[in-house]
């Protein structure tokens, strides 16, 4: 079977700036694929050249079995995009968005009553439907724009951080739907800023300055990326410690959140007593010290810094 | 298959259209803005102020009274600009019309005006109201445009002298609607101008700020489709516009409708396709509402005001603003409409004014969706 998206050492550049470098991947039909990546990334260009709407500059790329350089029309009728930017007229009602996606792509009459009754119906959206789009609060109008997005069943989908700026309840609903779309064998390509939603994708890749410079499922990212063991410590007078703790053997990854930090090491070459021990000594004392996870947030560190190191 | 296919494009375009309407509809002030300001701007021009400098009520005084001197007023009377209302009366019977307001010039041509003329340099006098000063400096300018033209028919040059302008009170009330008769074509081009070029430009340019753009070009909408079903509305405001001002003219100032009504329609709908086709391109390459509003006003609302002929005579312009008016529609548009209008005029006498406005819209159109590609780069 055909992978759904297709690319190839898809390149973009804007004048002597590359937004986009050489990159590859694939991703298969009904999969959930994140695209992650740090502000200016290369994450929404890589979007616009896969929808059929930036020329790319280098390399190619197949969306729904069609090359997206030589024949974008085809892509387009075949894809949803919900675009980073706008969605929405805001002006205009929820229904009269529904109504105009759908005959845009093509559904009138009887058909495009049932696909709107049906998307309103899934999407929870009966009871605001009459309201102008831009009263609705962020998390209800992103749920707007993704029901018009999808609304004549593309086999793909595009999100481009379709969670940001919405709260962390309306984001999980937002999530289940997509996961929804993806049970029935939609491919959604999502970006996103936020680590946790990215647990929900199957496979993720990570841009970091128009390269993808990892491209695993979750658990791969954080066993290549992020391995050891996640420590968590707390405690006073932590910041100076931290500072020298940078740098010691075994230690892999500092960073430090709210009040306390997290401290990846390797447990070979420094065993969990050792650190604590080492901590106490420079002050820290009481020392809480609690076994983690490693997230991705952690996977994404490791690799910015170490792209950043490459830089230096 | 090929039915369904056509179904589907005229589907996308009143999805397109309908859209628009939404939106005007969700901004209904803007459209009885529309709707009044013709209205408005009618009934205060069409009151309030003269630009008539056609139809100029000439009383001549020829002392000369040879063959010469005859058909020096009737060169200058031939376009029409002005109309001889008295002849063969004294100097003081004319100023005295003057006065009354029965003539608005008086040509003094005195005797021995053609032996001048065969010796190279022939004099006459004009005198002016010059009540409404707009009026009287144009007429000034018309008057001294055709007895210099008449003058090198004649075979010597003839001179305006310097005339004193002949100040008298007038009430600015304009009884007979003479200025209407103008001022409706004009003001319909100009009025089109801005409902075409400015609105297009302003709703395009908005769909690009928002990022809906983007968002429309990610759908099987064409571009064509875009254009079409978003223009359409304003296609509709348009005409309705230029009825209202056609009826407002007819009823309020009897501004007779003597000639074609094909060449009416075929001209307004011309018109309208180029200014709309203008507005798209200022909104193509602006992308920006502010930037959009500022070009499509410097490009096309000032000069089918200026330059058009609706409110200055295009042959009293400056030379190089003469040139410029030539690519200017609205004076085409104008002149159709005159034509229509006042003379009665039908196809066979304005196709050149039509075949310019087809040319300007088939351009504009052409120049704007070769720069609007479905695509953001
Ligand atoms: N049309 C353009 N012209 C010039 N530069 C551009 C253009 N579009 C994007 N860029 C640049 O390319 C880089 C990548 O932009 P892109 O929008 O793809 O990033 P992103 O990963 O989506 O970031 P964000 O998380 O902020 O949305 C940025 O530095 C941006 O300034
Ligand atoms: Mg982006």
């Amino acid at each position: 079977m055909t992978p759904a998206i297709e690319v190839q050492h898809l390149t973009r550049r804007f004048g002597s700036f590359t937004a986009v470098d050489d990159v590859s991947f694939e991703v298969g039909t009904g999969e959930i694929f994140g695209y992650l990546g740090a502000n200016g990334a290369g994450k929404s260009t890589t979007i616009r050249m896969l929808c059929g709407l930036l020329k790319p500059t280098g390399g190619g790329a197949r969306v729904a079995g069609f090359d997206v350089d030589k024949e974008p029309e085809r892509v387009k009728a075949g894809i949803g995009y919900m675009s980073q930017k706008f969605s929405l007229y805001l002006d205009l009602s929820v229904r009269a968005n529904l109504e105009f996606f759908a005959s845009a792509y093509g559904a009138y009459g009887r058909e495009l009553e049932t696909r709107i009754g049906e998307m309103v119906e899934r999407m929870q959206l009966g009871a605001v439907q009459d309201e102008v789009t831009g009263a609705l609060p962020g998390g209800l109008q992103q749920r707007v724009a993704l029901a018009s997005a999808v609304l004549h069943r593309p086999r793909i989908v595009f999100l481009d951080e379709p969670t940001a700026g919405v709260d962390p309840i309306q984001r999980r609903s937002f999530w289940e739907l997509i996961r929804y779309l993806a049970s029935r064998g939609t491919t959604v390509f999502v970006t996103t800023h936020y680590m946790d939603e990215a647990e929900n994708c199957a496979r993720i890749g990570i841009m970091v300055d128009g390269k993808l410079v990892a491209l695993d499922t979750p658990a791969g990212l954080k066993r290549t990326h992020a391995p050891g063991r996640v420590l968590e410590v707390r405690g006073p007078r932590l910041a100076p410690a931290l500072d020298s703790l940078r740098g010691m053997a075994g230690v892999l990854d500092v960073s430090r959140f709210g009040s306390g930090a997290t401290v990846r090491v390797d447990p070979e070459r420094l065993p969990a007593e050792a650190l604590a021990d080492w901590l106490r000594a420079r002050g820290v004392d009481p020392l809480e010290l609690e076994d983690s996870a490693p997230t991705l947030d952690d996977v994404f560190l490791a690799l910015t810094a170490r792209a950043q190191r490459g830089d230096d | 298959m090929a039915s369904t296919r056509v179904n589907h494009r005229v589907g996308r375009i009143l999805a397109m259209a309908g859209k628009e309407v939404l939106h005007i509809r969700r901004d209904i002030r803007t459209l009885y803005l529309a709707l009044a300001m013709p209205v408005v701007m009618l009934v205060l021009f069409g009151f309030g102020i003269s630009f008539d400098v056609d139809h100029l009520e000439l009383a001549v005084v020829d002392q000369d009274r040879t063959d010469l001197s005859r058909e020096l007023v009737r060169q200058v009377t031939a376009s029409q600009e002005f109309v001889v209302v008295q002849d063969g009366t004294s100097p003081d019977e004319a100023v005295g019309a003057l006065r009354k307001g029965t003539a608005m010039s008086v040509l003094l041509i005195k005797k021995g005006f053609a032996e001048d003329v065969k010796r190279g340099g022939a004099q006459v006098q004009l005198l002016v109201d010059g009540a409404d000063g707009n009026s009287a400096t144009q007429a000034l300018a018309k008057a001294q445009a055709l007895v210099e033209m008449a003058g090198r028919k004649l075979g010597g040059p003839v001179r305006v002298a310097a005339p004193p302008l002949e100040a008298r009170v007038r009430t600015l009330f304009n009884p007979d609607a003479r200025s209407a008769m103008f001022l409706v074509p004009g003001l319909a081009a100009y009025l089109l101008a801005i409902v075409a070029v400015l609105i297009t430009a302003l709703t395009v340019a908005r769909e690009w700020e928002r990022g809906s753009m983007e968002q429309l070009f990610a759908t099987p909408v064409g571009r064509l489709e875009i254009v079409v079903g978003k223009l359409l509305p304003y296609l509709g405001i348009g005409l309705l516009q230029v009825l209202l001002v056609l009826t407002v003219g007819a009823w309020v100032f009897d501004v007779p409708v003597r000639g074609s009504l094909v060449a009416l329609s075929l001209g307004s709908v011309l018109f309208l396709v180029g200014m709309l086709g203008q507005g798209l391109l200022i909104s193509v390459v602006t992308r920006n509402q502010v930037v959009a509003t500022q070009v499509a006003t410097m490009t096309s609302v000032l000069p089918s005001m200026l330059l058009s002929g609706f409110i200055f005579p295009i042959e009293n312009l400056p030379t190089p603003l003469k040139l410029i008016s030539t690519l200017i529609p609205a004076r085409y548009y104008v002149a159709t409409l005159r034509g229509v209008l006042l003379r009665g005029n039908g196809l066979d006498v304005l196709w050149p004014q039509l075949v310019a406005l087809a040319l300007f819209a088939a351009l504009m159109l052409v120049v704007a969706t070769r720069r609007f590609q479905r695509r953001l780069d």
